[in-house]
């Protein structure tokens, strides 16, 4: 059965202070929002207590100002950062968006693009293979697939990914604001597809700061705030 | 220090498992590098020859005609542009990949093979050249290039220990992506590429029997130039490589998972 709880979760992470051989004075950052000074260390507190719980079908949107933690979350989710404290259960496929261009190339084709983002995101060549006319298909590059992705614009790229990542139907499918790039007609087709994916038992979980997305897209709402969940409704 | 092992050693067998990825994205690199050119990657090969020849005329008088220098300079300079490309890039590997660090969940060792795989891609084409040469110079094909294997084989051995303790030096101390550059260039005329030591005191002395490059080159240029099995030389480079992959399990163990909090 498909599932995230998260208990306690916090996220500390010692600002390393690089051996340099420039000025004492140059090296550290400034202390202030969620930097701080443990010892003679200087410490963020990204996550701060963080729990919920979230079970088939649900699609959360995270919400909150910039530097709230909603990247931090979704990748402690992913398993990007390991928490410093509290325990995450994820049961199910994860798979995330967190930035258009990663996993593709600039110089090669687009057909290219998605067996080098499918071998990243741990395809077999089969499951590839079996996939690449669909996600040409859903991304409607047509002709272009075969041109390099640098010649793709903002919005033909986010369509690529978008297809490329849902393609293998994740059961967990974790996204970072970047959907609002494409247009209107590729905005409401996502939403068809992540339809599609939450009613098959999955799980989403989007950050963004567009409320209206949020509304659109979620069923559950969480606010953010220097790393803390400020509601969860 | 065993919980770090075992981190370590899962890294690893993971990123061993994604060998598509890294092979992929190794391919993918070189392509990328020598797209829109005439020659493509031939260029590498063109580039060793530029060298060779170089060195050859410029550092010889009378030797330049001799074979024997003529390999003794085409084999040094193959596995000093493989050791000097291979540190040089590592230094900032870290960095150059850090939208994938963190962006993916992929394990760190697969940069460290995908640059390892690169670099081996790239001596491939100096290797052929290499070849060539011995070939052109009388140097045929006998049992003496198996034991140049040998040398071979424990260099790429050490290759991916060699990637993943620059990376995370230069991970830490961003400044040793220039220092490493310069003590690689500078690094060129303390080894034995091109000149021959022979019993000199001095300085050709120290920077021959101190300087550890000096046996990953004999390894490999022994047995072909004089014929002998390097016994010598095999042995510290053996020694080196064990001592490179002890210190890459060590720090990939204690600090792949604080890597991405570095870049």
């Amino acid at each position: 059965m498909t599932s995230i709880k998260l208990n306690n979760v916090s996220l500390v992470y010692r600002l390393f202070e690089k051996l340099t051989l420039s000025a004492p004075g140059r090296r550290r950052s400034a202390l202030g929002g969620n930097i701080a000074r443990s010892g003679t260390k200087q410490v963020v507190q990204a996550l701060d207590d963080v729990s919920f719980e979230l079970k088939a079908g649900d699609r959360l949107g995270l919400v909150g100002p910039n530097g709230a933690g909603k990247t931090t979350l979704l990748k402690v989710l992913y398993g990007i950062y390991q928490p410093s404290a509290g325990t995450v259960s994820i049961a199910g496929k994860v798979d995330a968006l967190f930035n258009i261009s990663i996993g593709f190339r600039p110089e090669a084709t687009g057909r290219r693009n998605i067996v080098l983002r499918g071998l990243i995101s741990g395809w077999t060549l089969a499951e590839i293979e079996e996939k690449v006319e669909e996600i040409i298909d859903f991304s409607e590059l047509g002709d272009f697939i075969d041109l390099p992705f640098k010649a793709y614009s903002q919005g033909m790229a986010a369509r690529l990914a978008f297809a490329a990542a849902t393609a293998l139907e994740p059961e967990i499918l974790l996204m970072d604001e970047w959907i609002g790039a494409g247009d209107a007609s590729f905005q409401e087709k996502a939403k068809r597809r992540m339809d599609e994916l939450a009613e098959k038992a999955g799980i989403i979980v989007l950050a963004s700061h567009d409320d209206a997305l949020i509304q659109r897209v979620c069923t559950k709402r969480m606010v953010l705030r220097n790393g803390r969940v400020e509601s969860l409704t | 220090m065993i919980a770090a092992l075992n981190g370590a050693f899962d890294d690893i067998s993971k990123a061993v498992r994604l060998h598509r990825v890294w092979v992929a994205l190794a391919h993918e690199d070189i392509g990328d590098q020598h797209r829109r050119t005439t020659l493509g990657p031939l260029w590498m090969l063109v580039n060793y020859f530029a060298f060779v020849g170089t060195f050859v005329f410029v550092f010889v008088t009378k030797d330049a005609s001799d074979p024997s220098y003529i390999a003794y300079v085409a084999i040094g300079m193959l596995v000093w542009f493989y050791l000097t490309e291979t540190i040089t890039m590592s230094v900032s590997l870290f960095q150059r990949e850090a939208s994938f660090i963190q962006g993916t969940t992929l394990p760190l060792f697969v940069y460290v093979m995908r640059l390892t795989m690169q670099c081996i891609i790239r001596a491939g084409y100096s290797l052929a050249g290499c070849v060539l040469i011995l070939l052109l110079g009388s140097y045929g094909i006998n049992s003496n290039w198996l034991m140049s294997l040998l040398g071979l084989l424990l260099i790429i051995l050490a290759t991916p220990a060699l990637v993943t303790v620059f990376a995370f030096l230069g991970a830490f101390f961003p400044d040793s992506e220039f220092i490493v550059g310069n003590m690689m260039r500078v690094g060129m005329f303390f080894t034995p590429v091109f000149w021959v030591y022979s019993g000199q005191q001095g300085i050709q002395k120290y920077a021959y029997h101190w300087n550890p490059f000096t046996y990953f080159l004999e390894s490999v240029r022994e047995p072909i130039t004089a014929g002998i099995f390097p016994m010598h030389a095999l042995a510290v480079t053996g020694y080196f490589c064990l001592g490179l992959w002890a210190l890459a399990l060590l720090l990939l163990g204690l600090y792949r998972k604080r890597i991405v909090f570095l870049i």
